[in-house]
């Protein structure tokens, strides 16, 4: 690690242990709600099961949610304001692009709302869950998990071969991942280079399919979600110059689960991307 | 007499010149894209046992591109000229009675539910039986004699209709990706489609301009009235079906692949007939290459913006056809106040 990335890293902790600071002296919630996905997972990974009062329906959903297993015994919530009154909250956890409605409105009646940044990193993973276990009163897990994240991804990355080769994630749509994403970031870590980064494609964007046969990337990733189910974005990934493309080494499948938010389960995503390149 | 040769010669050169336009823009448009493709390398290659990256470009992304953008762009070019003639009705085209809003109801019913699945010509017998019967409603809802106004109004219902109709199916269709392709059946796009999407809206294509070939003397019989045209032979409510039937094959086939593209078949007609001495059968070849050119071109400008954009090239076409419609509207109210 770079001194200047360590260095980053520190003063984010010191930021972060300085505004958690007051919430300490009160003591742990005990009935949280998440209204969104990310905080979901978060919330179940991290709080005492005494603490859950209600995640989103899709938290049980397997192909969105990491945690889908865990969030079955719970109640579920539809981010609909009369549902998430009648939970009598003492937090709310939220998080996504822009703040919801319904969370700005809970707001305004006085219940009290944290709002979670969406992780496009490491760094912003590890400030989530530290922020997320300090919150409900669990440091300690929250650095648990944290290192166990570390040590699973220091494992799956160490001894790859030198030279990194060319990777892209397509997706149904023709949609890509460029820089800033996470994609981005577990193909750095495992060994590839991101051919959308590199034709400058930055967020989640389309890329024209010829472009993709130009730059002939090694390997060919994707993320597909609910099979046996039709439309013109899952047919794109039939094209016939795709086929042709991926006829001696088919795309490999990583699910959307590991994308959707960034969490812990980078790690699982690593050590499947560098199993590929080790494969390679 | 003689005047009848000079003007079946000047539509004669105009057909050439067009057919000779088209051939040339359909050749530069092989060579468009975002990177540039020699094209004589590539044909070169295509002839090859194994396919290379030019090949497979040149084979499988940009000739079914511009196949499908020539064929939809023509069907539909058709289809405003047989229904502007049929109709007698200067604003009547597939986008504005409902053809190609009913042909994307009846491809989104048939492509996100797996029906038919499997069956090739299900897709493009979906999108032709939802271009007829919102065709038929708008004649219905409109009356056979009706004033422009009537007709555009009962389009509009119907196209309301329609498209609140697909919204809710792809807000109930089984795939999570259904909701955003929305855009795509509203705007159209003939972007990403192998030789396969070309070989399946073909059939039905060609069987419509059958059916439509021959019309061109009834169509024109039809300008000096209804009466007169029967008196002169022409069964007109077998006409009527014919072209009604021709529209739905040509432009539910071609809609069921790219999504409804708008104003194609409205502007190109109206370009093109003062050329034509406005005689609605000599329109229907000219308007079929019309089509053509007008989506390839917009086709073109579409695949030369930067990387990391999805502009559908419906945006384009109804970007020029849209002041253009307004254009026309003016013009008719300054005609029948």
């Amino acid at each position: 690690m770079s001194p200047a990335r360590s260095y980053r890293i520190a003063t984010l902790l010191l930021l972060l242990l300085s505004a958690a600071a007051p919430t300490r002296a009160a003591s742990p919630p005990g009935r949280v709600v998440s209204t969104n996905l990310c905080t979901d997972q978060l919330l179940l990974l991290l709080a005492d099961e005494r603490q859950i009062a209600s995640v989103t329906h899709l938290a049980r959903e397997p192909n969105s949610s990491f945690m889908a297993e865990a969030a079955r015994g719970y109640p579920v919530n539809h981010d609909r304001v009369e549902e998430l009154l009648a939970l009598q909250p003492d937090l709310v956890v939220t998080g996504g692009h822009a703040r919801t409605g319904t969370a700005a409105l809970l707001d305004r009646l006085g219940y009290r709302v944290e709002h979670f940044p969406d992780a496009a990193d490491l760094e912003g993973i590890r400030a989530n869950i530290r922020r997320m276990a300090s919150l409900l009163g669990r440091r300690a897990r929250g650095e648990a998990v944290i290192g166990r994240m570390q040590r699973r991804i220091i494992a799956a990355t160490t001894a790859l071969p030198e030279k990194p080769l060319s990777a892209l994630f397509y997706q149904p749509r023709g949609y890509t991942s460029g820089s800033g994403t996470l994609h981005d970031l577990a193909l750095h870590l495992s060994g590839w280079r991101n051919v959308a980064a590199e034709e400058g494609i930055r967020g989640f964007a389309p890329i024209d399919l010829e472009r993709v046969l130009l730059a002939r990337p090694v390997q060919l990733f994707t993320s597909t979600y609910a099979p046996g189910t039709d439309s013109l974005a899952q047919r794109q990934l039939r094209h016939p110059a795709l086929r042709q493309l991926t006829a001696a080494r088919p795309m490999i499948e990583i699910g959307y689960r590991y994308w959707i938010c960034g969490g812990p389960m980078i790690a699982e995503a690593v050590e499947r991307l560098a199993r590929a390149r080790r494969d390679r | 007499m003689s005047r009848r040769r000079e003007f079946l010669s000047a539509q004669g050169r105009l057909v050439m010149l067009l057919s000779a336009a088209l051939a040339t823009l359909f050749l530069l448009s092989l060579v468009t894209g975002a990177n540039p493709l020699p094209l004589w390398r590539a044909l070169h290659e295509s002839l090859a046992d194994t396919p290379t990256v030019l090949s497979l470009i040149l084979t499988e992304v940009r000739l079914p591109r511009s196949l499908i953008a020539l064929v939809a762009g023509a069907s539909l070019g058709l289809g405003g000229a047989l229904l502007q003639g049929l109709l007698r009705n200067p604003l009547a085209s597939p986008g504005l009675i409902g053809s190609a809003s009913g042909a994307s109801l009846g491809a989104v019913s048939v492509l996100y539910f797996g029906l038919g699945a499997g069956f090739w010509a299900a897709l493009p017998l979906g999108g032709m039986s939802g271009a007829l019967l919102a065709m038929l409603l708008v004649y219905l809802l409109a009356g056979r004699d009706a004033s422009i106004v009537t007709l555009i109004l009962a389009g509009v219902a119907i196209n309301a209709t329609m498209l609140a109709l697909i919204s809710l199916l792809l807000n109930l269709a089984p795939s999570p990706y259904a909701v955003q392709e929305m855009v795509l059946w509203m705007l159209g796009s003939v972007a990403n489609h192998g030789m396969d999407a070309f070989w399946i809206m073909l059939p039905g294509t060609l069987l419509g301009w059958l059916l439509a070939l021959g019309s061109g003397r009834a169509l024109d019989a039809l300008t000096l009235g209804e009466e007169t045209a029967r008196s002169m032979g022409v069964d007109l409510v077998r006409l009527r079906w014919r072209l009604f039937l021709a529209v739905a094959l040509t432009v539910g086939s071609a809609v069921s692949i790219t999504g409804s593209i708008g104003f194609v078949g409205l502007v190109v007609p109206h370009l093109l007939r003062p050329l034509v001495g406005y005689m609605p059968g000599r329109l229907l070849p000219v308007s079929a290459l019309g089509g053509g050119l007008m989506l390839l071109l917009a086709d073109m400008a579409v695949r030369l913006l930067p990387a990391g954009t999805e502009i559908k090239v419906g945006v384009i076409t109804s970007l020029v056809g849209a002041p253009f419609f307004l254009y026309l509207i003016l013009k008719t109210r300054r005609v029948q106040p």
